[in-house]
């Protein structure tokens, strides 16, 4: 796979957007591979006893997907040095999970290359941005 | 009832986390990614790795293992039912790969007040067996509307 280069890269760039429509299999297979159980991601009831339509999917699902755009763009998943989100939405089933970002910042002297990125859903015709204000860094060749 | 401050800096029990190749293809299925080096220790190697990579966010599995200690303390008063996942932050010094044995000492960072909430901050240092720091977890909790009393 080719490898991202950080001559390649320039500031207001933008991640290529990574779609994913959200099933509820999808989320019951990451409950189980990461041990995260809890039953508002599994269980319509309980969902909705705390206020919601429905069941929701884990925050760190979407923190996964976000990772797996930034990856793929990289060509290398050992040049993702870190990454700091915040959960400020919800994500339910069957919506369209859009992973996004735009480089922001690239220093010549590390070679590092800093993002903004976010995720969002069309919700109703309403752009709604479940992870924002949140910024990774990649370490480039 | 408001979380009790006095734990701020509490340490908790050592967590030691083996990476295995079956959890690892498990988790890369589960979040949908298809690149070889999570799944085929040769193409792992090829791409200049000692072995299968585990993806990024692998490391969430042992986060959730840790920080289970902190939220069940009980003279915390950590009210699951109120919490939300505010906040994520990984750090990787290098990726993880299959074979790897990570330790971790969970901590509490923080505990703050902000408007009706209180954060709280977890954060958990894994180590390989040579002691080097792999990747720094920080996660930040919500518990609704609990800082009033």
């Amino acid at each position: 796979m080719a490898v991202l280069r950080f001559d390649e890269v320039n500031v207001g760039d933008r991640l290529p957007p990574l779609e994913k429509v959200v099933r509820r299999e999808d989320v019951k297979a990451y409950a189980d591979a990461s041990g995260d159980q809890n039953p508002l991601h599994q269980d319509d009831n309980f969902a909705r006893s705390v206020g919601f339509p429905g069941i929701i999917a884990h925050g760190m699902f979407s923190m996964a997907h976000l990772v797996n755009a930034l990856t793929r763009w990289v060509g290398d998943p050992g040049e993702l040095t870190s990454i700091k989100v915040q959960f400020r939405g919800v994500v339910f089933m069957d919506e369209t999970l859009v992973a996004g970002g735009e480089v922001v910042a690239k220093d010549d002297s590390t070679r590092r290359v800093r993002l903004s990125v976010w995720t969002e859903v069309d919700r109703a015709g309403q752009r709604v941005l479940p992870i924002k204000n949140s910024e990774a860094e990649l370490q480039l060749g | 009832m408001p979380l009790n401050q006095a734990l701020k800096g509490r340490e908790y029990q050592e967590v030691s986390f083996p990476v295995e190749r079956d959890h690892v293809v498990q988790f890369a299925d589960a979040i949908g990614t298809d690149d070889p080096v999570f799944r085929d220790p040769e193409a792992a190697r090829a791409a200049g790795y000692p072995d299968q990579v585990a993806p990024p966010t692998f490391v969430t599995k042992m986060q959730i293992l840790t920080s289970g200690q902190v939220v069940l303390d009980q003279e915390l008063g950590l009210n699951y039912a109120m919490v939300v996942h505010a906040e994520q932050e990984y750090e990787w010094r290098r990726p993880v790969v299959v074979g790897d044995v990570l330790v971790a000492t969970p901590r509490i960072a923080d505990i703050y007040v902000k408007g009706p909430h209180e954060y709280l901050v977890i954060e958990a240092e894994m180590k390989d067996a040579s002691g080097r720091v792999v990747v720094i977890a920080r996660s930040t909790l919500l518990s609704r509307g609990t800082a009033g009393g």
